[in-house]
């Protein structure tokens, strides 16, 4: 079956694609960032929930319970924005491969949910759990494997329309793209990221901690161990993604194609220096230089996706129907948000430094 | 059209839309009003000076954190999902219009889970005045992300100016806006009041306890009377159809919109209750149930403000399945199997018909409609379908009822849709099965020797097609009720028509002398005809029986026994719609017999309702109305109409249908503003039953012969001729109707009218409106100053009798001899052919002049006239040979 034949006609757009494509952009990067250091902190909490370090315990568990389910609530809400704007571009390509597995798709709701309130759990209940902790996050950590497997079938699903005819074998919702080669080693990529980014923050809160005269050490030696670990991996895994991908798209990030094959070679030129940050402690260079890798290897997985559905569709086929005013309402009702935003947050640390 | 489709069964209709956004609504209006109950019982706590209140708080705070950020922020973001899977192509279209104010709204869910996890997590360490701002500030987001989302959701029911400027303003400030936002405000703080309730309820110290409960009653109860005035100026913001709905509660708001007002007063008055001081065994569950009631309120209000949209999901742009209303010409000529991306069918084969009826039901009904689930299930609406009926309601679907979109496709395609439900879902309908059905047998019909040469007596049924409707118990449309008719002449050079001195009396055939044994007619006959007294037993509504004398005929020239009760049903159990009658004439004052004659009474209860209103045969397989189809006829016109037929039938009361429509066949005046019977029933079901051939006549009408009457069996249907030939396809039929009925001032008449198309006149405003029964073809159209008609393609349709004086069964020929004594009834003109014997209609002619035609066919003036004759003294052209020989034999052409 011809592929284009599936591929469902969409709507104009009214401001102009790189604007959707830009804000989609900025907005996941900030959603990627909560997610991985959630995602990251709570495998890294139940992992460190049975070690024993220095005749103790470990204190990641317990120095990340609070902040986990507010870390949740941020990525969830940050991933509102992202997937807003890309359904915008892509929706016609998004939701039909939501629809090919929409059973799986629809039971994320329940499944962050639930790993939500397990974290509540873990959090508030925290000294009453006792033994029980493990169970709690571990089940909650669980929940959040298969999440994030949900939506890394979706994504890849959405750019590769010639195995949507699978549709025809199962029209009940429950496909998943496992014969695509791309999606383990992308799966894999991204909880390495999260172990990467989670295991810095932790080291940042050490950081943090001693900047303040408090015992950090053991965060931060912790911390950084799993960033740089989880980074050194990731030359492995992301190598594989690379070799995964289809020929053509291989070779436009290895040379045929300028700029993403300077996005590519820019992503691992910081990532190299967050790496070298990470083994000589020097806390706040990784985080920026993480941030950054963060942000090209969002760039490159734009590319990616614009690399796999050129064949069939570009953003600016889309016709434009300019309205301008709506972008103008959004853009004065953020300025004002963030503005009111940072202010509570100053009254917050206000309020924590009179405590 | 576009998308692949999640094909569900039992949890399609729009389930898992409709459950994730009850309860997400629910918890987000909460979110919003208890924003404001937060920041207001803060300020309640520091003006009494309470910490006991202050601690409430915090753990009200938590409570509100746990449910409106977990579940209230997660459960919107699933129905963000859920609408894109179960309508993408809606979901795509609100998304590509109103990005920037959904990222607008998006800003504002930041601010308030910013806000709310600073309040909860500073509480205690916040300055006081530092904590009321972020509280208030909470609340401005909250409120505004209700704002912001109301444009949008309500653009869905009132898309307003938007509809012509594509303006995302236009769209968002639409009409139904305002009135909205005010009424969930208000909603969201009675909201608050009930969930206030579930945590205040466990306050340990007692007078804040008290002030507590008291506080949320006042938060339940106060705003409720903004809830009354917003929801009145709510609805009456609604576009013309979607406020019909509300008012005269079609269909499903016949129980969310009571169940809305229930419910709300139940919350109002159980707000105030809680104010009562009363022990813990009853305020903890009482919060419960008020928490509960306010879901099901919730609910009601959702589901009906959903169902005012009907037929669309946004108004007058898109209809629930996706379809475009601007398509639907497209897709009907080119097939929506051909149009929709994601079918594996493209064209329906005789082969592939249930699959693709299977794949146009998820394409066009799975929207709406679960198949055996909660929502909207398929299965009870259509248990009562055959596939014919299935089909026919698909071609009517949303054109005279709105609140469904049409079917789209090809006719075949609605075919397969039609097979898919009834033989596939409903496994065949196998209930709807007849049984045995009695095949018409080859009665004897004996043909009375002459008496003498003296007199000749022809006697026939007026109308060659009568029918009775035997559902009695439940309504009427027309009773057992034959009018019979006889000429009779004195032979000689000059014949006479005598019409005085004689006594004409009939008798019918034995085994039809009970009538009232084989139906309740006469149970309910006081009721239905609205008598003083019940009809005595086997007497017509005329007085006469089915023996008995004929009076002189208004005219003078004939005599007749009018509205004679007999009925279909011998003793024996079978249908015989042709029950012969004898009639005689006998000399008044010697009581010598001059003549006798046999005639058949047409009359028929094989009215073919049960085609679309299911049930089956009641007699013999053949005929009769079961008492399953005639209460689904009163159900059908109770839910269309708001009337209350079926409730009065089962009361004892059932009615005649002309009680209300006026009908020229029973002389009835109806009801002021009512449209006429003939009108209605045929201007309705024409917009079911459209394109069609005569075929669709006959699932009515018990005209073809291989039925079990076949009325229509004269000398035209010998020759070929249609229903169609004189009377217009069905569309034609109805508009002459409803032409009239219109140009009586009868509303309804026009939007019947809408839907059909002229088919056998150019267009529908050449189309001569006509009264039922007094405005009828006449044979002149076609056989011009009697001669043969000029051509076989020519129309009898849309010339009309001036009135009741010249209808052919009434009129005379030059002589004074009435059409029909010659020539036979209606639609049985000699030489008939019935198909419970070939002769039986044509018993006079047989009689007089040993052939089936026409009385003095062929020269045979001998009947009556003892001279030759050689003048056309009847009517022009009466003296050639009969043209069509080929109907009958040999010997009875000489």
């Amino acid at each position: 079956m011809d592929p284009t034949q599936l591929i469902p006609a969409t709507d104009p757009i009214s401001v102009p694609w790189m604007w959707f494509e830009g804000l989609d952009l900025v907005t996941f990067v900030a959603h990627l960032l909560f997610m991985n250091v959630m995602f990251g902190g709570s495998i890294i909490a139940l992992l460190s929930l049975r070690a024993k370090k220095r005749g103790g315990v470990s204190p990641v568990p317990e120095e990340l319970s609070a902040r986990l389910p507010t870390l949740l609530a941020l990525t969830v809400n940050l991933g509102v924005a992202p997937l807003l704007f890309i359904q915008v571009l892509y929706g016609h390509f998004l939701y039909t491969s939501t629809i090919l597995m929409a059973v799986f798709w629809l039971s994320v709701i329940l499944l962050v949910i639930l790993a939500y309130y397990l974290l509540y759990i873990y959090d508030f209940k925290y000294r009453a759990l006792e033994g029980r902790r493990g169970l709690i996050l571990g089940l909650s950590v669980a929940l959040l494997f298969c999440v994030s497997f949900i939506f890394s079938n979706a994504m890849t699903m959405m750019i590769v329309p010639a195995t949507w005819a699978a549709y025809f074998g199962n029209a009940q919702g429950t496909l998943l793209n496992l014969s695509d080669p791309t999606l383990i080693p992308r799966y894999l990529h991204f909880v390495l990221a999260a172990l990467a980014v989670g295991g810095l923050f932790i080291a940042f809160l050490g950081y943090g901690k001693i900047r303040n005269g408090n015992e950090g050490e053991e965060l931060l030696t912790s911390g950084l161990r799993w960033f740089t670990h989880a980074t050194l991996a990731q030359f492995v895994i992301g190598t594989w993604f690379l070799l995964s991908l289809k020929r053509d798209v291989l070779l436009a990030f290895m040379g045929d194609n300028v700029m993403e094959t300077a996005v590519f070679l820019g992503s691992l030129a910081v990532s190299l220096v967050a790496l070298y940050a990470g083994f000589t402690r020097r806390v706040v260079l990784a985080v920026g230089a993480t941030v950054a890798t963060v942000f090209l290897m969002a760039v490159m997985r734009a590319m990616l996706r614009l690399e796999y559905l050129a064949p069939y569709f570009h953003p600016s086929n889309l016709e434009l129907h300019p309205q301008y005013g709506p972008l103008w309402l959004f853009g004065i009702v953020l300025g004002v948000g963030l503005v009111l935003v940072v202010y509570m947050l100053k009254l917050y640390l206000r309020a924590n430094k009179g405590a | 059209m576009e998308y692949p489709i999640w094909q569900l069964t039992t949890l399609a209709g729009g389930f898992w839309i409709a459950f994730i956004a009850v309860v997400h609504v629910y918890v987000a209006h909460f979110a919003v009003g208890g924003g404001l109950f937060l920041v207001l019982t803060e300020h309640k706590a520091v003006r009494e000076d309470s910490p006991a209140i202050l601690a409430y708080l915090q753990k009200h705070t938590l409570f509100f954190l746990l449910l409106s950020m977990v579940f209230g922020g997660l459960t919107g973001v699933g129905i963000w999902f859920s609408i894109a899977l179960i309508s993408p192509q809606a979901t795509s279209m609100l998304i590509h219009t109103f990005v920037f104010g959904w990222a607008t709204e998006w800003v504002c869910f930041l601010g308030e889970i910013i806000a709310l996890l600073v309040y909860f997590y500073a509480f205690a360490r916040m300055a006081r005045r530092d904590h009321m701002i972020v509280g208030w500030l909470y609340f401005i987001f909250a409120w505004l992300s209700l704002f912001f989302i109301t444009g949008i959701i309500d653009f869905m029911l009132a898309p307003g100016k938007w509809l012509e400027t594509g303006n995302f303003w236009d769209g968002f400030f639409n009409p139904v806006f305002w009135p909205s936002v005010t009424l969930r405000t208000f909603l969201a703080f009675t909201f608050a009041g009930l969930f206030g309730f579930v945590t205040a309820i466990r306050i340990p110290d007692a007078t804040a306890r008290l002030s507590m409960v008291r506080s949320c009653s006042l938060w339940t109860a106060l705003p409720f009377v903004f809830v009354l005035a917003a929801g009145w100026w709510y609805v009456h913001s609604f576009p013309p159809y979607a406020y019909e709905m509300v008012m005269f509660k079609i269909q499903k708001l016949g129980f969310f919109v009571p169940g809305f007002l229930v419910f709300g007063a139940v919350i109002m008055l159980g707000g105030l209750f809680m104010a009562f001081k009363m022990p813990a065994a009853v305020t903890k569950p009482t919060a419960y149930v008020l928490l509960v009631i306010g879901l099901c309120y919730m609910g009601c209000f959702e589901f009906s403000r959903e169902a005012a949209r009907k037929p669309y999901i946004i108004n007058g742009y898109m209809y629930s399945n996706s379809i475009l209303p601007s398509q639907t010409a497209a897709i009907n000529a080119r097939g929506v199997l051909r149009t929709a991306k994601w079918v594996t069918n493209k064209v329906v084969t005789k082969e592939n018909e249930m699959d693709a009826g299977r794949e146009i039901f998820q394409l066009e009904c799975a929207s709406c409609h679960s198949i055996g689930g909660p929502l909207n299930d398929i299965l009870p609406k259509t248990l009562k379908f055959s596939v014919f009926g299935m089909d026919s309601e698909l071609n009517g679907q949303g054109k005279l009822v709105r609140y469904m979109p049409p079917f789209v496709g090809t006719v075949n395609e609605r075919w397969a849709l039609a097979r898919y439900i009834v033989d596939d879902l409903h496994a065949g309908n196998t209930h709807l099965e007849d049984g045995p059905a009695q095949t018409p047998q080859n009665l004897p019909a004996v043909v009375p020797k002459k008496e003498n040469d003296d007199y000749v007596l022809l006697a026939w049924n007026n109308l060659g097609m009568h029918c009775i409707s035997d559902s009695d118990p439940f309504w009427i449309l027309l009773p057992p009720a034959n009018d019979l008719i006889a000429q009779l002449i004195k032979r000689g050079d000059g014949p006479e028509i005598i019409t005085s001195g004689v006594e004409i009396s009939y008798a019918v055939e034995s085994g039809f002398e009970n009538p009232a044994e084989q139906v309740t007619f006469w149970d309910h006959a006081q009721s239905l005809f609205r008598l003083e007294k019940p009809l005595p037993v086997n007497v017509g509504v005329s007085g006469n029986k089915v023996t008995g004398i004929m009076k002189p005929t208004p005219g003078g020239e004939a005599f007749e026994a009018s509205l004679v009760p007999v009925v279909p049903y011998p003793d024996d159990g079978s249908f015989n719609p042709y029950p012969l009658f004898t009639v005689t004439a006998k000399d008044s004052a010697t009581g010598k017999v001059l003549a006798t004659t046999r005639c058949v009474a047409p009359t028929s209860t094989e009215m073919g309702c049960k085609n679309c209103h299911g049930g089956t045969w009641r007699v013999a397989g053949v005929a009769g109305f079961t008492g399953e189809t005639s209460v689904d006829v009163l159900a059908v016109h109770d839910r269309i109409n708001k009337t209350t037929l079926l409730a009065d039938a089962r009361a004892g009361k059932p009615r005649l249908c002309q009680s209300c429509h006026r009908d020229p066949v029973l002389g009835a005046k109806g009801k002021e503003g009512v449209i006429s019977f003939p009108a209605a029933i045929h201007g309705w079901h024409a917009n079911y039953l459209t394109g069609r051939d005569e075929n669709v006549c006959y699932r009515c009408h018990p005209a073809k012969n291989t039925g079990s009457t076949g009325c229509l069996r004269g000398v035209h249907t010998g020759v070929g001729l249609t229903c169609i030939k004189c009377h217009g396809t069905l569309e034609d039929h109805a508009l002459s109707l409803l032409k009239y009925e219109k140009n009586r001032g009868i509303v309804s008449a026009e939007k019947l009218m809408q839907g059909l198309d002229s088919r056998v006149v150019a267009s529908k405003e050449a189309i001569n409106p006509r009264d039922a029964w007094v405005n009828e073809p006449d044979c002149l159209n076609c056989h011009v100053a009697f001669e043969k008609p000029a051509a076989r393609e020519i129309s009898g349709f849309n010339t009309w009798t001036a009135g009741a004086a010249e209808l052919f069964r009434v009129r005379t020929d030059d002589m004074g001899v009435r059409c029909e004594a010659c020539h036979g009834s209606t639609h049985a003109n000699y030489p008939a052919t019935n198909i419970y014997g070939k002769n039986r209609d044509n018993i006079p002619p047989l009689q007089y002049q040993g052939n089936s035609l026409p009385i003095g066919s062929n020269r045979h003036c001998g009947v009556c006239h003892t001279q030759p004759m050689s003048d056309e003294g009847h009517h022009p052209n009466m003296t050639g040979m009969f043209r069509n020989a080929r109907l009958i034999s040999k010997e009875e052409m000489k």
